[in-house]
């Protein structure tokens, strides 16, 4: 309608003049919702649902964080945000832009080194497209990766970091978040076994680790098999400000996401070493008369309800 | 005379043992100090130094006016010195030794050395007593005689001493310090303490430094400052960089880091009254020419000057470049290099080609072939963990103990058995084999763990440890 016109004119004008006093460019303030936004500024996972919740995928010039919450999870965490900066090597296309990892000496002993074998194999992400730094203190990588996310030369920045601590605040991640939009890279900040405390990231995630699928062979799936990894991932904290829980899984042939439903969960009852005896058909017949009861093999078994959803005495394995 | 005696005669003595390390060290601090007169100092013997100072005297207004200078410095510190300039070496020590504050004129060595002893030539005591008993007392004595017989009875040690110290051999100074291709330096009147100003006279320096560079076509890959105290002790800085440089703010910005991280330990004690910058290494620089437009074209420069600059704040292995390596071995698949080194990744089994510059570090590629599932992150020592019991004998866990936390197994895969590389004569080449199983545990998550060693009758049990983890 042309009151509606008239109000985008309004709102186009109102926002050439904030930009101008910002002294920066009007299509790097950040996105309203509504507004069109620039069509190469998300990176889709390519799961639909997550997509939607943060706007069209990863932003991709500014800051996100992703959370671990212990630091046997650190791999979940590092593994999800290497995945997504191998989305955006395969999305960039151009040779010779390296990510850079910048990590803390403690979480490089406790978690492991990365290797780069091991990454180029699921993620795709060659060895002359990766930089590896190792600072003694977390004021040192928090330095490195300031300045590093000020190039241009970079694809994005990962600064992995372990714990709470007072000097990732609002006001380092804003620099962050700031450098971020200027260069037009994204920077992701790992905090492994962190709780999660205010920062200036626009969308804050959770992964968690989550059991693989089986591999697909042409009889079937292979029982007892690991095949793709998955990631529990949590919206923390998104522009769209609603919660969401997924299991995404990563295929490592297509460097895709899929979401896994959850009627796909693994095994029925993830406690047993031994397959179940499929609902007792291999049972030897029971001696006596037989009497009113149906015979066991036409009875299907109970469907166990998913783990999640267990009373806590019953929840399996120990947190902490 | 002993000790006993000594302190009879004085019962005031003041006794210091003998140590020679901190005499040496004392030597060589004094010949750091007079580094400021000339790079090509070296030592000699356990209380003197040897200084090349061809073309350096006018620097400090004359021959006599250095000496003068020098040796005033010297009583100032507390040393009581003697020092002696000479167009040779060896009339240089015989001066020094035996007449203390001279400037030996060229042409003037053998008037110089004739009166002197035998020992004024630098000879062994052997050769000296042997010449004492046949009735040579002095140097001049010895000149004075015909060659041929001395060195069919002497040697030929003696007449090069001789000649040596004549001038009509040369004699070679071997410096301690390697000597810098350019260098600039700045005497203040007024000693400096502050890291700012330290830093302003670097890109000053550097500035001057520019134009020498510019003149050789060449940018500077290794770059040291010297910092001289006005008590005479010498702090020595140095940056490399993984590309050649010229630019002096750049510099600046590169040694600010270094001293950045060096903070504290940089004592400026009463001021530094002498800064130098050198150039150690130099390489070709390629000039590109920028746009119209001005528009910084950083990209790879961006890149190098940032990693540098992480080197100069955090050491050499701060800034990491994985490279893939012909190994079937986890720990040696991947060798991480510093990001200075120019590395090219080639193709297997190329021969040498003597063109092939030196400064590059040649690394196979390895062939590629269907890549193992090997985990994201990989500890550098593997951790031992429990395990209390398996399905088979040789097969992965049913439960095991981790950092004090119990893991249970729900799914397993493996073995993957690889063994210690024999063709190589190292001590890995006697490592047991491992077997790698890839395990899933209840809550999800994916590790890589191996068994080192085989059920053996007689043995101990194989040992378990976790190497990696997957994503």
């Amino acid at each position: 309608m042309a009151s509606s016109a008239v109000a985008r004119e309004a709102v186009l004008a109102l926002r050439r003049e904030i930009a101008r006093i910002e002294g920066t460019l009007p299509e790097r303030l950040e996105t309203p919702a509504g507004m069109p936004a620039r069509h190469d500024a998300w990176l889709p996972t390519g799961a639909a649902r997550l997509d939607a919740l943060l706007g069209g995928g990863l932003a991709r010039a500014a800051l996100t964080e992703i959370h671990g919450g212990e630091t046997r999870d650190a791999v979940a965490v590092a593994g999800f945000a290497l995945a997504l900066a191998g989305l955006l090597l395969k999305r960039t296309g151009k040779a010779g832009a390296p990510v850079l990892w910048v990590g803390t000496a403690e979480i490089f002993r406790e978690a492991g080194f990365p290797h780069a074998a091991g990454l180029a194999a699921s993620f795709g992400i060659a060895a002359d497209e990766l930089i590896l730094a190792e600072a003694p203190k977390l004021a040192d990588a928090l330095w490195v990766a300031e300045e590093a996310a000020a190039l241009t030369a970079l694809s994005a920045v990962v600064l992995e970091v372990r714990g709470n601590c007072g000097r990732l605040d609002l006001t380092a991640t804003r620099r962050l978040h700031r450098r971020a939009q200027a260069t037009g890279r994204p920077v992701l900040l790992l905090r492994q076994a962190a709780e999660a405390e205010p920062t200036a990231a626009p969308v804050r995630l959770l992964v968690s680790p989550a059991p693989a699928a089986p591999r697909h062979t042409l009889a079937g799936p292979l029982a007892g098999s690991i095949g793709r990894p998955a990631f529990t991932v949590a919206v923390g904290k998104c522009p769209a400000a609603l919660p969401g829980r997924f299991i995404l899984e990563w295929n490592p042939d297509e460097h895709q996401f899929r979401e896994r439903n959850a009627t796909e969960s693994r095994t029925k009852d993830p406690v047993a070493m031994v397959s179940l005896s499929g609902g007792g058909k291999g049972a030897a017949a029971a001696p006596g008369q037989v009497v009113a009861f149906p015979p066991a093999a036409s009875r299907p078994p109970r469907p166990q309800p998913p783990r999640e959803q267990h009373p806590p005495h019953r929840r399996a394995g120990r947190k902490g | 005379m002993g000790l006993a005696d000594a302190r009879a005669m004085h019962p005031g003595l003041d006794v210091v043992e003998a140590d020679a390390d901190a005499d040496r060290r004392l030597l060589e601090g004094l010949a750091d100090w007079c580094d400021r007169y000339t790079p090509l100092v070296a030592l000699d013997g356990e209380d003197a130094l040897f200084l090349d100072v061809t073309g350096c005297a006018a620097l400090f207004g004359g021959e006599r006016a250095m000496l003068d200078g020098m040796l005033a410095r010297f009583f100032q510190q507390g040393f009581e010195a003697r020092a002696a300039i000479a167009s040779t070496a060896g009339a240089a020590w015989a001066a020094a030794r035996f007449r203390g504050r001279l400037v030996v004129a060229p042409g003037e060595e053998e008037a110089l050395l004739s009166p002197l002893p035998l020992a004024a030539l630098r000879i062994e005591t052997q050769t000296r007593a042997a010449l004492q008993s046949v009735g040579l007392r002095t140097a001049g004595a010895v000149m004075a005689m015909p060659r041929a017989p001395l060195a069919r009875r002497f040697g030929a040690g003696l007449l090069l001493r001789l000649d040596q110290a004549l001038g009509r051999l040369d004699e070679a100074i071997s410096p301690r310090l390697p000597v810098a291709l350019l260098s600039a330096e700045r005497q203040l009147a007024e000693p400096v303490t502050l890291t700012d100003d330290v830093e302003a006279l670097t890109q000053m320096l550097a500035a001057t430094l520019k134009s020498g560079l510019e003149r050789r076509g060449e940018g500077a890959r290794t770059l040291a400052l010297s910092l001289f105290r006005v008590d005479g002790a010498v702090s020595r800085i140095a940056i490399g960089t993984s590309r050649p440089l010229r630019d002096p703010a750049l510099i600046r910005r590169l040694f600010h880091e270094k001293l950045a991280a060096i903070g504290e330990s940089l004592d400026a004690g009463y001021g530094f009254d002498l800064v130098r910058l050198s150039v150690l290494a130099a390489a070709p620089f390629a000039a590109r020419q920028a746009d119209l437009a001005g528009a910084a074209d950083e990209g790879e420069d961006g890149l190098a000057l940032f990693a540098d600059r992480v080197r100069a704040r955090l050491g050499e292995g701060a800034v990491l470049r994985p490279v893939a390596v012909e190994s079937h071995l986890p720990e040696r698949a991947v060798a991480l290099l510093p990001f200075a080194w120019a590395v090219k990744s080639e193709a297997p089994l190329r021969k040498p080609h003597p063109a092939d510059r030196r400064d590059r570090i040649r690394v196979p590629r390895p062939v590629p072939v269907l890549p193992p599932e090997r985990p994201i992150r990989l500890f550098r020592q593997p951790e031992p963990i429990e395990v209390p019991a398996t399905e088979m004998p040789e097969g992965p866990p049913l439960r095991f103990r981790w950092r004090r936390a119990l893991h249970r197994v729900a799914h397993a895969e493996g073995p993957e058995r690889i063994a210690p590389e024999w063709w190589l004569d190292d001590a890995g080449a006697k490592a047991p084999t491992r077997d790698y199983y890839r395990v899933e545990d209840v809550e999800g998550r994916r590790y890589w763990l191996y068994r080192q060693g085989l059920h053996e009758a007689g043995e101990p049990s194989p040992r378990w440890f976790m190497h990696g983890i997957f994503p």
